[in-house]
């Protein structure tokens, strides 16, 4: 299976991933509506958070979700968005921390069809295909 | 579009803010950050005021193409009169609030005013709140900066230290251990009795052709990571070149521009210091090419160091200890002060020492040149403004008046510390000193690449011993430059864009732009800059370099260079004709009225 594993010792914080995700996805620029988040605590820590599609979990956001808006296709979980009511269930049930809620609506990964875009353009190999 | 068609306006005095609408005419005349800058500095500020006045505005400004894909295109340019050289400033920084303010919905923040208590600005989208920071009074930009983001819950935060709360005039402004650095833009703020503005943005940035923008971001990006650049910043920070610098061109200034080779310099340059001490890399927002380093060594981290720091509180203080010159960065960082201005001091007065005109009782220790614990000290006494620290608090030109016997030994122009190209041996870059809007400035050119490489862009063949034929070549380098600061570009990508913006300024905005289209507006915001100084009382004959400049290099492969009167004359006179400019060097009617600046006619 496919994920997207994350190396944060190799992180520049530079938030290219997320300003790529938002584009590829949306075609806007949003960093809220990206499906990974750099995490920026220190000098030291920039902390890329991203769904790794069961590698790291039981699926608890499909578990938690009751309007059947986290699915998966294949080993891909991703939102549908028709559904999602931004309830925060699954942001909540994330144990990776790698869900989030902007404005009623629940961001993640979903792998962009294959290729994902993120670690196109990742220079630092923060992110990388696991 | 990529721009939010919205300025904010906020009035501390009054505790009020207010948007004001701008169109597509507005930005395609002057683009963003820098070009914004010029025009509202020009419009909302009475040039001949104090800095320190509440009617001094501070004024922040991302670039065109901040909060885009456009990779290393995250600068936001911060504006103000300057504290140090009562002139044009400008600070260029790589940290995120430009992005957020981008997002938030604003392609520019005017402050102005004083708030009655220390205070710091909330910006949630249309959200404006001003609380007090008085608990925060005394605190780091490190510490300012986390406390907020943990009381306000919001993760972007502009901030001032302990130096812009004591009106410091070298302080600077910090958010993600990024500083708009020079000109003392962190005591203005201070001033005004604002200690952060964080900024938190939700709303989308639309972008004209997203398709084409995500196909052109992929281009420049593998241009980018392939080009030599990316390995050598990557692995050793803007100090690469520091070695080349002192053995092939003799043009490191050391020990307060006594020479220009530091020959203790083994440790402070990045081959040794970075493997030892730099454990990853660091990028401003949107970078793909970064060229900080996380430094952490026993009991303290920063993000640094970076080339002028390892000149200012290196080798310009005589400094060899790279765990002194890092501490000392550190500090500059905390406390919020500008590392190039502090080590430009620091140099100063241990030069002043060591010729016996300032003691050690005035002082309270030794100040020789290479005591890396004295430039710790004075960097605290300077900040703290304790002390002699109180004194070297108001830079250079200010101290070296009232030090009896000290003038000869201050370098500085027009009031500001010059960073680390010693221009009697890279003449071009003397003139560049004189030309910049804000003093002694190795930004506003660039042109040290250039003089020192001999070849640039469309130049080739240039010789950096030489004083003939600058006013055209930094001229344009000027207006080159002036671009990259209003669509928010990192300069160290000059050589990979070159001025090749059309297409991502079709993608972004929907309007193309050719390179001589865009020269055009960095020439408008060039001359927009050089009217606010002459409003401000700039005059011809304070364009001039220090006497130091006057004394040839005494060793190495620049040896005997130095910049005469006479030449000094002849390239500022080459470059007013070059402007189209008169020979006082004030901009002639019709020059005004080519660059449709009419509006602020002088």
């Amino acid at each position: 299976m496919m994920y997207i594993k994350t190396i944060p010792e190799n992180c520049s914080g530079c938030k290219v991933c997320e300003i790529t995700c938002s584009l590829w996805h949306w075609k806007i620029i949003n960093i809220r509506k990206s499906g990974i988040r750099i995490d920026k605590k220190s000098i030291v820590e920039d902390i890329p958070k991203v769904c790794t599609h069961g590698k790291n979990c039981n699926f608890e956001c499909i578990e938690a979700c009751k309007f059947d808006a986290m699915k998966k296709n294949g080993e891909i979980v991703y939102v549908d968005h028709e559904k999602c009511t931004g309830c925060g269930a699954c942001e909540r049930a994330c144990p990776i921390n790698a869900v989030w809620i902007h404005e009623k609506k629940a961001y993640k990964c979903d792998l962009c069809n294959g290729t994902p875009q993120c670690i196109k353009f990742c220079s630092q190999n923060a992110i990388v295909l696991g | 579009m990529c721009y939010a068609g919205n300025i904010l306006k906020i009035d501390l005095s009054k505790e009020k803010g207010e948007k004001q609408k701008i169109g597509e005419s507005f930005v395609l005349k002057y683009l963003g950050g820098d070009g914004f800058g010029a025009y509202f500095m020009n419009k909302e500020v009475d040039a001949r005021i104090d800095a320190f006045s509440p009617d001094n505005a501070l004024i922040i400004a991302p670039g065109l193409f901040v909060g885009t894909a456009v990779p290393t295109a995250g600068k936001t340019s911060f504006f103000s009169k300057s504290a140090l050289t009562n002139g044009w400033n400008e600070g260029v920084m790589g940290g995120r609030i430009g992005f957020e303010m981008k997002q938030a919905g604003y392609d520019a923040i005017i402050v102005k005013g004083k708030a009655k208590e220390l205070s710091y600005i909330v910006i949630r989208d249309d959200e404006v709140k001003i609380n007090s920071a008085e608990h925060l009074r005394g605190e780091t930009t490190r510490k300012t900066a986390e406390e907020i983001k943990k009381d306000e819950g919001v993760d972007v935060v502009a901030t001032i230290g302990i130096a812009g709360e004591k009106l410091v005039r070298l302080a600077i402004v910090d958010c993600d251990e990024r500083q708009a650095g020079r000109g003392g833009i962190g005591a203005v703020m201070g001033s005004k009795n604002l200690k952060a503005i964080a900024v938190e943005g939700t709303k989308d940035i639309k972008i004209s052709k997203p398709e084409k923008l995500l196909k052109l971001a992929e281009e420049w990006y593998e241009k980018m990571i392939s080009h030599p650049s990316f390995e050598e910043d990557g692995k050793y920070g803007t100090g690469e070149f520091l070695e080349w610098m002192n053995s092939e061109r003799g043009t490191f200034p050391t020990r307060n521009w006594r020479e220009g080779v530091f020959d203790e310099r083994k440790e402070i340059d990045p081959y040794y210091w970075a493997p030892k001490y730099a454990i990853k890399n660091k990028a401003c927002i949107q970078c793909v090419k970064p060229c900080g380093k996380a430094f952490v060594a026993g009991g303290f981290m920063l993000d640094g160091v970076e080339y002028e720091t390892l000149f200012a509180l290196g080798s310009n203080c005589g400094v060899a200890s790279i765990e002194h010159v890092a501490k000392a960065n550190e500090l500059c960082d905390l406390y919020g002060m500008d590392t190039i201005s502090a080590g430009g001091i620091v140099g100063f007065l241990m030069d002043l020492y060591e010729n016996g005109i300032v003691k050690k009782d005035e002082i309270g220790f030794e100040a020789k040149f290479g005591d890396g614990n004295a430039l710790l000290e004075l960097i605290k006494m300077i900040a703290n403004r304790e002390g002699i620290g109180n004194l070297l608090a108001e830079g250079v030109k200010i101290a070296s008046k009232k030090i009896k016997g000290s003038e000869k030994y201050a370098v500085h122009v027009r009031g500001l510390e010059p960073p680390a190209y010693d221009v009697r041996g890279i003449k071009g870059m003397g003139l560049a000193f004189m030309s910049s809007p804000r003093g002694a400035c190795h930004l506003r050119s660039g042109a040290y690449a250039l003089e020192l490489t001999g070849k640039f862009w469309k130049y080739e063949g240039v010789d950096r011993f030489s004083s003939k034929n600058k006013g055209k070549e930094i001229a344009d380098m000027e207006n080159f430059m002036a671009i990259y600061d209003a669509l928010g570009v990192c300069k160290f990508s000059r050589k990979i864009f070159l001025l090749n913006f059309e297409e991502l300024l079709d993608a972004c905005i929907g309007k193309g732009m050719k390179e001589d289209e865009l020269l055009l507006i960095g020439e408008r915001i060039c001359n927009l800059k050089h009217i606010f100084n002459i409003k401000a009382g700039w005059k011809k004959s304070d364009c001039k370099l220090p006497e130091k400049m006057r004394i040839p290099i005494p060793e190495g492969v620049s040896k005997g260079s130095y910049i005469s009167k006479e030449e000094e004359k002849e390239m500022l006179e080459d470059y007013f004709r070059a402007r189209g400019w008169r020979k006082d060097g004030i901009p002639k009617k019709s020059k005004i009225k080519e660059l449709e600046i009419e509006e602020f006619l002088v």
